[in-house]
Parts: C-alpha cells; structure tokens; sequence
C-alpha cells in the first residue's frame, strides 16, 4: 500500500498533471469567489475537456478546481454576509459578525487555516478510509441515516439561545423549517404538498436562494439602515489582522480538528449532503462553549464559529469522494458530475478502484491535499485587501451586493421563481433578526426535514419496527440524547455552582 | 462629394444584399446555440447534452458555439414550457426533455402547456431500453421465479412518475411478482448503495444507467422492454412475458418513448430552412466517429431516429384507445 501511496504522489508530481492541477485551481478560484456560476455546473463544463485525458491528469483538472470552489466560496459569506457556495450558510452567522466588528481579517484567516486543516484532513481520511471505506458505508443503512438525521435536529436546542424563551423561539423555527421542508411533491404517493398549484413548487423549495435570501438580505437591509460601512461596529474602527486568524485556529486546534472528521464522515455517508455537515460541525463548536454565557457569544463573532464550519466544508469533500471512488455512487452532486469524468477516462468507479487502480486513488488524494496548500497560499497575500472591503461605505456597496445576491439565487436554476423566494426568505429572515429569532434552527429544519422524512418512511417500509434494534441506531439515539440534553445540563450545572457560591459567601459572613 | 456619395451608398446596398444572402448560407456563424435541458447537471440527459453540444457545432452551417443551460423542474415541463411559448422562435435555442413528456400530456397533467405534436421534432441521437434488474447474488434466474420469491423482494424507487416506481408497478400486478416497492430515495445512487448494502434487492431503470453496475457484477438483468440491444440479447421482453391484449398493449405504450429516445426540438415559429439544418447536423453528428466514440464511453447506445419517426410515436401515443389509457393510467403517472 505505501508503495500506491508514493506512486500517486509521483503521478501527481508530473508536470503536465500539477499544470493541469493549477489551471483548475485558478478557475475554481474565481468560480468559488464570483456568485452565479456555481461550482457543480462549471463541473459539468469542464467535464467534456478531460475526454482522452490520462486518469491522473484529468483529475488533477477536476479536483484541483472542485477543492478551491469550497475555499473561496467562503470568502463572500464572511466579507459579505452572502453564503458562497451554495449552503455554506453556517459560517455567515459569526463569520460576518466578525466582520462586522472590524474583525474581518481575523475571520478570513481563521477561515483560510481551518479550510486547510479541514482539506488536509479530508484527503487523510480518504487516504486512511481505503482499506476500509466498503465495510465502513455499507454498514451505515436507512435507519441509521435517520438516526444521524435526527442528531442534526437535535442540535437545535444548542442554537436556540437561552432560557425557556429562546428554547421556544428556536423550537418554534426549527419546527417551521421542518414545515417548509414538506413543500413539494411527497415521494412516496406523489402527493403535491402545498404547491399551490405552481409548477415551480414540485420539486419543493430550492434551498439555495432560500438560504441566500434568508441571511444575505437581512444583513443588507440592516447595512442599508445603518448607513455606514460593514466594520462600522467595531470598536476603533480598525481592522484585526489575519493573523490572529490563523493563530485562532491553532488555539483551538481540537475543535478545528473535530469539526474536519464531523464533515469528513458525513461526506462519505452518500445519504445526507452538502448543508448537513457545516451546520453539525457548528452546532458542534456551540457545543464546546464551557458555559451558557459563552455559548450566547455565538452568532456575535466567536472565531470557533468560524473555524467549525470553515473545517467542516472542506472536509466534507475528501470525504465525498470516497463512495464515489469506492462504490461509484456520488456523494455529492459535484461528485455525479465527476462520476462522468471516470467515464470519460476509461476508468470504472467500483473495487477496481481500491484495488488494480490503486494508485490512481491515490493521486486523488494528494490533488486534494496540494491543490488546497496551492489555494491558501495563493489567497493569504490577498486577505489583508479583501478585509478592507468591509471598510467601504454602505451606499456604494449595497448595490453590488445585492446584485450578487439576486444573480446567485437565479442562475441556480435559471428560474424567476428563485428570486421570488429568495426576496420571501429574506423578509422573513429579517422579521426574525429585528424580533431576535434564532435562524440557524429554522434552517436546519428546512435542510434535514426532507431527509428525515425520507429515511424515516424507507426504514418503516422496509423493516417494520426491527429497525429499532439496530445497534447503530441505539448508538446514534444515545448520541442524539445527549446532544439534546446538554445544554440544560449545562445550566443547571452553572445554577448550582451559582447557588453553592452563594451559600458558601453565606457561611462567609 | 455626390457622386461619392452615392458610390458609397450603392457599396453599402450591396454588400447589405451579399450579407444577406451570406446569411443565408451559413445562418449560424458568429452565433451562440443554446441547448435547454430540462434536467440538472451531473445526470443522463446533462451528459447527453454535453456531448451533443461539443461535437454539434461542428455539422452545424457556420459551426457556431453550442452551449448548454440547464433549467431543471417539475420533470422537464418548466422548461418545455419556457422553449414553446418564451423563447424566441429564432432557431437559436434547441431544447432536450424528459422523453416521457409525451404521457404528461397523454395523461393530461396540470400545468403542461404544450402541444407535443407542434414541436419541431429536430430528431434523436440514443436509444433507451428499460431493465428491471436485481441484486447478483440472489438465486432467482429468470423473472418468473420471482412469482414464489420469499421474503418478497425490496425493490428500490424514488417516487411515483418515476421509472423506477412505475415500471416494476406494472410488472408486479401483470406478472404477479411477490416483490415490495419501497419509495423514497433520493436518486438511483442511493438506490444502488442500498442495494450494495443488502438493504434493497433490485431497481428498474435506464439500461444506459444501469450498464455500469451490471457490467461490474453488482446486478443481474431479468426483463427488459422491447430492444435490439445486443447486450440484452438473452433478457426476456415483458411485452413477451404477458398473452392478455389490454396487458400487452399497456406495455408496448410504457416502451413508446424509448423508440424516440432522447428527443432534441425546437419550438414551433422556427423558420423551416433552420429546422432543416438542424435535422440535417444531427444526421450527420449521428455518423461522426468522434461523438459516438465518446457518447459509448459514456454508456450511450448511439443510434439515429429522424424527425419524421419521432413525431410519428408521438402521434401514435396520443391516439391510444382510450380502454388502454385507463389501465395505463391506474399504474403510470407523471413526475419527477
């Protein structure tokens, strides 16, 4: 095995393979940076390129790009408020908080470490997986997947804020969430559910412009109100630099790492999706706040905030790729994509993979590793003036934004009705961000009811009540308790240690 | 300073009427062709698409660019919609659709607002077959053994209006297959995991999308539609498997659309000689060595079906007795 290990890093190492992995680097780079060309459709257009390529070459191409798109994409949502790619929604929460703070740097460079952390993770996990990738997917079933499902609803409790009425608040969104997951055809009699006789509503509500418009909105509206610029509310006014970032994340190198195996795993289990692995790892990093008060932080600027869903995002890729590889059923809708790339060069994604192909494999996982090291050494000499973006005022800014926001919801799907939800959510997002509703809990609902609902149904058609027994999914259940209980644990915990001090300052007198 | 003025405008006239006449030559050069899908990136009809539109251009007069859009929903019918009565009629945009679409208009589907017969059918470059496959290393040889199957089969869907629900539906009532469907997942790849996993026992699907796995060992074909495919050679056809008249014909009506493959149009209000050119490009992309090298790598059967033959399945859809589109209907329905 160490020999196939070495010799995809040879192959990568050829000149015409790492020139191919750089050209994919620069495209993906502005593919991930520039909102409107999202990163699985300029997939599909590079796609007819890698035909007659050498595997390793073509891949290099495809991976170098697809990696870089994860990095970049992050860029807008920090500096922004806008989530980059697709659903890295997660890390606008404290990510642009912290930039609103005049902290944007911080973020950026926080962002940039834990990105590499996450990808280098990533590809270790692809690399380690190999010997047992089959019998490690394989075991995870429909009522296990619900299971993991029902952890990540869960963890609403954690994002909801303090006390009985923020737990209320954020039951309530996370209950709506849930609601609007339901919209659509139902797949399992092909009922139309609250489509309202629109045609767009079959397929449900695209969570792209639903989540873009739910956070990127709000913050305009709000940066249109105050008038001044992004940083405006820190408290000189000037910029914290990048790296204190990158020092963050060696601080908390243990969250950073966690938050890289939490996407990393959830990117090989093909059942769940882009969205579920950052918002798991962030509800992870509230998690590790020590007390009630410190997890009120979050969503306020905490740098673990960031570093959580930064790692996560990256990570999750290496980990897409390995069903892919492995089991020839992508893990993600860039890895369908990709899959045609395995045509295209003759290769057959399956056992031949981890066996007469194994050093092709291997050279997948050192594009990953080497085509993000490229990327961030590429973007840490640009941070310092994407930061001083954040400095610019609201009235010259506000317009480009939203030009960005409304071009990343239409071009999607080519679809006017994006934009329509996109202006709803972001109504809606605004209402909850005056009236200081949680939002993460909502969007969690809205991006795992469909699942639940899904896994839930498969596992009942097909193993009646057994499914219950499961010792994956008693494992998962213990988990899913604990991650509900927790915070009320740790409130309780602190109003004890309140009320000894007391007694004890009692006593004193 | 008249005379010149004349010489330049009598220039002009007449390098206007040679530019036109040279348009009419090669109508497309300098333009953009956009090909609209109705399918998201990554699947069969995206990658079809792909490889259509970068060998296209080449049999197309003034070899323009030919650039693929996606807009995907509701099963084609957003887009099919768009290219009939939104998009111009300037023969700059050619559409690729759900092949089953002609049902969405048999079975009268709301919010379908085209007429398929006033297309312009341009053509079709594939074949499809549909196969009902199941896991390898269960024992059953031929479909009818599956009539004593025990336990029943877990058969994999992601909906009803989907081939995969639909087809082996029929099959269970009309053959009497003790098999189960279980509905839900989200896409064939997760179907064939499941299926890796021992979770489900088989699925019915697109040959084109199935090849992979069959070919790997992973799945055994038991029945197929009604195909010339070689590969398929020794799979029983279920319109062979069935003697009662309603049940064949309801059959042979399910395996209509994959005579028309995946069909390529474009909308009605296209100037004729332009829908020539078209038609004519696809015959002749049909027999170019490069596109069929790539579009076989990619599991595609190429084989050509011209406008006329296409349009004549659509006729022959829509004319169905109305006896065989209510049995159809109690099992086939439109979706995603």
């Amino acid at each position: 095995m160490v020999e196939a290990v070495l010799d995809g890093l040879l192959r990568v190492l050829q000149p015409d393979a790492l020139l191919y992995m750089l050209l994919g680097v620069f495209i993906g780079f502005w593919v991930g940076i520039l909102p409107g060309i999202g990163g699985v459709t300029t997939l599909a257009l590079m796609l007819p390129f890698v035909y007659g390529m050498e595997p390793v070459q073509a891949f290099a191409f495809l991976l170098g790009m697809h990696s870089v798109v994860a990095t970049t994409g992050d860029l807008t949502s920090i500096l922004f408020g806008i989530p980059g790619e697709g659903l890295s929604a997660a890390l606008v929460l404290d990510g642009h908080a912290m930039a609103k703070k005049g902290e944007a740097g911080r973020a950026l460079g926080a962002n940039l470490m834990s990105s590499l952390v996450g990808a280098l993770v990533g590809a270790a996990a692809l690399a380690l997986a190999i010997p047992v990738v089959r019998p490690l997917v394989l075991s995870f079933g429909s009522p296990e997947l619900f299971m993991l499902t029902v952890m990540g609803i869960a963890f609403i409790a954690s994002l909801s804020g303090r006390g009985a009425r923020g737990l209320a608040r954020g039951a309530a969104a996370g209950a709506l969430g849930l609601l609007l997951s339901a919209v659509g055809q139902d797949p399992q009699a092909g009922i139309l559910r609250y489509t309202f006789g629109q045609l767009y509503l079959w397929g449900g509500i695209d969570l792209v412009p639903a989540v873009v418009g739910f956070f990127a909105i709000p913050e305009i509206l709000d940066l249109m109100v105050r008038r001044s610029s992004i940083a405006a509310s820190g408290p000189t006014g000037k910029l914290v630099g990048v790296w204190e970032g990158v020092k963050d994340c060696f601080r908390h190198l243990g969250l950073t790492l966690r938050c890289s195996v939490i996407g990393a795993f959830i990117g090989i289990m093909p059942g769940l999706g882009g969205g579920v692995a950052q918002w798991m790892s962030y509800g992870h990093a509230v998690q590790s706040a020590k007390t009630a008060e410190e997890r009120e932080r979050f969503g306020k600027g905490d740098v673990r905030g960031v570093l959580g869903p930064g790692a996560a995002n990256n990570s999750k890729e290496g980990g897409a790729l390995i069903p892919t590889v492995a089991f020839g059923v992508p893990g993600s809708s860039a890895m369908a994509v990709l899959l045609g790339g395995f045509f295209l060069t003759g290769l057959v994604p399956g056992p031949d993979m981890l066996t007469k192909h194994l050093p092709v494999t291997y050279s997948m996982v050192w594009t990953l590793a080497l085509a993000n090291v490229v990327t961030v050494a590429l973007c840490f000499p640009l941070l310092p003036y994407l930061a001083r973006l954040t400095t610019i005022r609201a009235t010259r800014l506000a317009p480009f934004l939203l030009l960005l926001v409304f071009v990343g919801a239409y071009t999607a799907n080519n679809s006017w009705g994006d934009i329509v939800v996109a202006l709803l959510f972001g109504a809606l997002g605004y209402a909850m961000l005056r009236f200081r509703w949680p939002r993460a809990p909502l969007v969690l609902g809205l991006v795992l009811g469909d699942l639940a609902e899904r896994y839930l149904w498969i596992s009942v058609a097909r193993y009646g009540w057994d499914w219950l027994g499961r010792p994956g999914v008693v494992v998962l259940a213990g988990l899913t308790l604990a991650v509900l209980v927790y915070p009320f644990l740790q409130e309780w915990r602190e109003r004890r240690a309140t009320q000894l001090l007391h007694r004890e300052v009692a006593h004193a007198d | 300073m008249r005379r010149r003025v004349l010489v330049a405008a009598g220039i002009l006239c007449v390098l206007s009427l040679a530019s036109g006449a040279g348009l009419a030559q090669a109508p497309f050069a300098g333009k953009t062709v956009t090909m609209l899908v109705g399918n998201p990136p990554g699947g069969g009809y995206d990658r079809l698409a792909r490889v259509v539109a970068r060998h296209l251009g080449r049999h197309l007069p003034g070899n323009p660019t030919v650039v693929v859009q996606n807009m995907p929903g509701a099963a084609g019918i957003v887009a099919a919609n768009h290219l009939y009565h939104v998009a111009r009629p300037d023969g700059l945009t050619l559409g690729l659709f759900n092949q089953n679409m002609v049902f969405g208009q048999l079975l009268q589907v709301e919010g379908l607002r085209v007429d398929m017969r006033k297309w312009q059918w341009v053509g079709s470059l594939t074949r499809e077959t549909d196969v009902f496959v199941i896991r390898a290393d269960l024992p059953y040889r031929h479909i009818l053994d599956l009539r004593r199957a025990d336990p029943p089969l877990a058969i994999g869907a992601t909906g009803p209006g989907s081939g995969s629900y639909d087809f082996p539906l029929v099959l269970k009532a009309f053959l009497k297959l003790n098999v189960r469907i279980v509905s839900g997942y989200r896409g064939r790849s997760d179907i064939m995991l499941a299926i890796e996993r021992k979770e489900l026992d088989g699925v019915a699907g697109s040959w084109s999308s199935l090849v992979s796995f069959v070919r790997r060992g992973l799945v055994r074909p038991l029945v197929k539609t009604p195909s010339e495919n070689p590969e398929l050679k020794d799979v029983p056809s279920d319109v062979d498997l069935v003697s009662e008249p309603t049940a064949k014909a309801v059959l042979q009506l399910h395996a209509v659309p994959n005579r028309i493959g995946r069909p390529f149009v474009l909308p009605p209000g296209v100037p004729g000689e332009l829908v020539r050119a078209y038609r004519q490009a696809f015959r002749s992309l049909a027999d170019d060595p490069a596109f069929r090298q790539e579009a076989e790598r990619l599991g595609f059967e190429v084989v050509y079906t011209p406008a006329e033959a296409v349009l004549r399945v659509v006729e022959e859809v829509l004319n169905s007795p109305p006896g065989v589109v209510r049995v159809f209907k109690s099992f086939f329905r439109f979706g995603e």
